[in-house]
């Protein structure tokens, strides 16, 4: 189910916080993790079983870990927990990705494995490996409670598409949290502003998206149309579900963490990277770059867990070479920042840093939605005229026109621009006041504006349930 | 900190609005079409176990609550409104206005469909009409005459008819493009208006070596209103409707038309059909495979075969003045390959093949 679909919208979410608003506060957890496996089942019937077994795996591992802390099986208490975490993801994910390469290696023909990529694998698998390493390192205690931990694990505002919530950030709003009206209407504003991002921005761009991809006449000016709006589009949709997840989490009493903050004024790719999906590097940072030495174990060695983190960080994403090259271009750029680049970069003005991360990003987008090398490769040398690619065309001018409004306020809506004026204009105490029948007013207008969008849509799956 | 009187209004309003549309769409009955859209809406899908654990069942009750969903079209027209006036986008969906006029872009041109239209004819015409003085005429869609000089995306219609024409070497052609403007086709729908039409009837007639003249016939028009044509429903915007006109008269009234398939006898016109989906359907029952006009009081025994799309319906009747009969093939629904079983090609002088510039673009719907 998503989120952006009328039956979650008016028949899921209704029911869902009608019961859970009237059961007493023990049966609360039970509430959403029913309504969470409902949820899942409801989009992919058949691997409910695999996502109940990593609750499964990941609370009885939490508890071994924890009886043999300190011991001598505590290791492989461990080994065992990530083992099973990523076993599962391993082979759902990453099989006929390694029988393709085995098969174009060696010349064998062995059959690929017909099976779809289980909804949410790759966000759900990291929550469980982040809390057995936990409590494997005492940052936080086992849960004893398997309805608390399957909760955590399979809660449906985050289960799909993150952002990664780690245990030691909910761990004690599961087991008492505090239900306020504020709470509620500031999840409320958050999840209309994500369902307004992912339905009219990201959708709408993710119509040009696809008819540049299907367009016969495609020109240079065509090639960088789609790229900066495939590069807004994936924004607009991940930070969209993320707003979502995180308004949805607020309605239930919980507090997940940011998972974007506004990559795009950034000023270099670092600075891009600790904006985009910050769940996501902070996980690698905390679980596989920290424990290989980080940056204090000699150049070399730093540069190698570069590589390593952003090898991982690509495969994570998905399990074809484009999503490698996307991850292996960004440890590049980040070891050349890391060591000079960013140094030359603060000598020059701050509009031409902004450019040098645009363009970068953009290219990289491009290599991120190729489907195959080869037409990564084919569209990113469109965007630069090869081979004989004409400047411009009917067609793009037409999609620039018919696009350019909702462009320009999606570029505007990517920076703190918008939110510092509503700042603005609401410390004005007039404005304020009107702002109790304003605020609401737009929110209701956006809601019935997305409920429109989708009554006359099809179905649009977000970009992340891929991964 | 966000104020408590905005808390408790942002919650009340979102509670209200979920809660209210469920309690609505619960409550409301379905329907089983949409008028609009002309087409069946989906049903609440069948609840079996099988459907439960495969998915399907869930993906159909999506569809189910998208289709369903109470004040539909005012929410499409909300949508259309916001599409066109604030984000500014010049179409939605492919459909754009111009002064009134409703229209979906017809873009890029598919020479491959072309060519696949082109080979359909000369197989046709080898197959069965040899010894038949045939022609072909190419209908221009509305898109002719407004998109490229209001700034929308155009194909090369010039390119579309030099296609056709460099591969069909033995059909004559019939240029009409000459022959119409925006004016002759309807505001809200595709096709073209029959009351608007005794020009090209004329010029077919004469194209094909036929004496008679539609313009010597005396008509008498009827109008049917409003008629919201296809493009209006599809645009959920606001327009003005079109008025249906047919032309008639007594040779009209009393030809009677064979239904090869049903094998039954029906009327060219039929009123009652404009309250239904369809109300292009008045035009000879609407999208039939395989019809025959008999025309009584025909002074001659000259038999025309019309092949067509849904724009040969509106003009047939203008043509009969000039045939004792004319037999309308719809390649949309019945294969090239059957027609010997059903047409006795030694009865007709005339073949004409008439196609409107959409159809040629996608006529890989021809059988």
């Amino acid at each position: 189910m998503l989120f952006s679909s009328i039956s979650f919208l008016y028949c899921f979410l209704p029911v869902v916080l009608l019961i859970y608003l009237v059961v007493p506060r023990r049966l609360k957890n039970f509430i959403l993790l029913l309504s969470s496996l409902f949820f899942y089942f409801c989009g992919e019937p058949g691997y409910l079983i695999v996502m109940v077994a990593a609750c499964i795996s990941g609370y009885l591992h939490g508890l071994w870990i924890d009886k043999e802390k300190g011991g001598r099986l505590a290791k492989i208490s461990l080994i065992s927990s990530v083992f099973f975490s990523i076993g599962p993801l391993l082979f759902f994910k990453y099989t006929n990705f390694a029988v393709r390469n085995f098969n174009l290696l060696l010349g064998t023909d062995i059959g690929l494995l017909n099976i779809a990529l289980p909804i949410g694998i790759s966000f759900y698998t990291f929550q469980v490996l982040s809390y057995t390493i936990d409590v494997y390192r005492g940052d936080v205690k086992a849960q004893r409670n398997f309805i608390d931990f399957a909760t955590y694990v399979s809660l449906f505002p985050q289960l799909i598409a993150g952002p990664i919530v780690r245990y030691a950030v909910v761990e004690s709003e599961l087991s008492s949290r505090i239900h306020s009206s504020a709470d509620m209407a500031a999840g409320i504003s958050r999840f209309i502003i994500g369902l307004s991002k992912k339905v009219i921005i990201a959708n709408t761009l993710g119509e040009l998206g696809d008819i540049f991809l299907k367009s016969g006449s495609k020109t240079v000016l065509f090639y960088w149309l789609y790229a900066l709006s495939f590069m807004i589009q994936i924004y607009y949709d991940f930070s969209g579900y993320s707003d979502m997840a995180i308004g949805l989490g607020r309605i239930f009493g919980f507090h997940f963490p940011e998972n974007f903050d506004y990559p795009f004024i950034s000023r270099s790719l670092t600075e891009f990277w600790r904006r985009w999906h910050i769940s996501l590097g902070t996980w690698f940072r905390d679980y596989v770059y920290i424990p290989m030495g980080g940056n204090r174990a000699g150049k070399a060695k730093w540069l190698r867990n570069i590589f390593v983190v952003w090898f991982l960080t690509g495969f994570w994403h998905g399990a074809e070479w484009n999503f490698i090259l996307w991850g292996l271009y960004f440890a590049v750029f980040l070891c050349l920042e890391k060591l000079f680049l960013l140094k030359v970069l603060e000598k020059i003005p701050v509009f031409a840093r902004h450019i040098y991360m645009l363009f970068f990003i953009m290219v990289s987008f491009v290599l991120f939605n190729g489907d195959g090398l080869a037409e990564c490769i084919s569209n990113i040398r469109g965007m630069f005229g090869f081979p004989g690619v004409p400047l411009v065309g009917a067609e793009a001018i037409y999609y620039l026109k018919s696009y350019s409004v909702i462009l320009l306020v999606a570029a505007v809506g990517a920076t703190p621009l918008p939110r510092m004026a509503v700042d603005r204009l609401k410390s004005l105490k007039k404005i304020n006041r009107l702002a109790n029948i304003l605020e609401p007013a737009v929110q209701v207008s956006l809601l019935l504006l997305v409920t429109a969008y989708l009554v006359d849509g099809s179905f649009n799956p977000f970009l992340y349930f891929r991964f | 900190m966000r104020n408590n009187t905005r808390n408790i209004i942002t919650i009340i309003l979102f509670i209200t609005i979920i809660f209210g549309f469920m309690i609505g769409n619960f409550a409301a009955p379905d329907k089983e079409v949409s008028a609009s859209e002309r087409r069946t809406l989906a049903k609440l899908p069948e609840f079996s176990m099988q459907k439960l654990f495969s998915g399907d069942f869930f993906s159909d009750f999506d569809k189910y609550s998208l289709d369903q969903f109470i004040f539909r079209d005012d929410f499409r027209g909300f949508k259309a409104f916001v599409k066109y006036n604030i984000l500014r986008q010049k179409d939605n969906n492919g459909i754009y206005m111009v002064n009134g006029i409703i229209n979906k872009l017809e873009y890029p041109l598919n020479e491959k469909s072309v060519l696949n239209a082109a080979n359909k004819l000369n197989d046709i015409y080898n197959r069965y009409l040899r010894d038949i003085n045939t022609k072909y005429a190419v209908i221009p869609d509305k898109n002719y005459f407004l998109a490229s000089e209001n700034g929308y995306l155009s194909i090369d219609y010039s390119r579309m008819t030099g296609l056709m024409d460099e591969n069909i070497s033995e059909i004559g052609y019939i240029d009409l493009f000459k022959s119409l403007s925006i004016d002759d086709y309807y505001r809200t729908d595709i096709h073209w208006d029959q009351d608007r039409l005794i020009g090209v009837a004329d010029k077919i007639l004469e194209e094909m070596g036929n004496a008679a003249r539609a313009s010597d016939a005396k008509f008498t028009r009827r109008e049917l209103y409003p008629f919201y044509g296809s493009y209006y429903g599809q645009a959920a915007v606001k327009a003005n409707p079109d008025t249906l006109v047919y032309l008639t008269n007594s040779t009209l009234e009393s030809a009677m038309v064979f239904d090869h398939y049903s094998g039954t006898y029906g009327k060219i016109y039929e009123p009652e059909r404009f309250t239904g989906i369809d109300p292009y359907d008045v035009f000879l029952s609407g999208p039939q495979p395989l019809l025959t006009i008999e025309n009584p009081d025909s002074p001659t025994n000259r038999g025309l075969i019309l092949i067509r799309d849904s724009f040969g319906s509106s003009i047939a009747p203008l043509l009969l003045c000039g045939y004792s009969k004319i037999t309308l093939v719809d390649l949309r629904m019945i294969s090239a390959e059957i027609l010997g079983s059903y047409i006795d090609f030694t009865e007709y002088q005339d073949a004409l093949f008439l196609y409107s510039t959409s159809t040629l673009n996608n006529s890989y719907m021809l059988k």
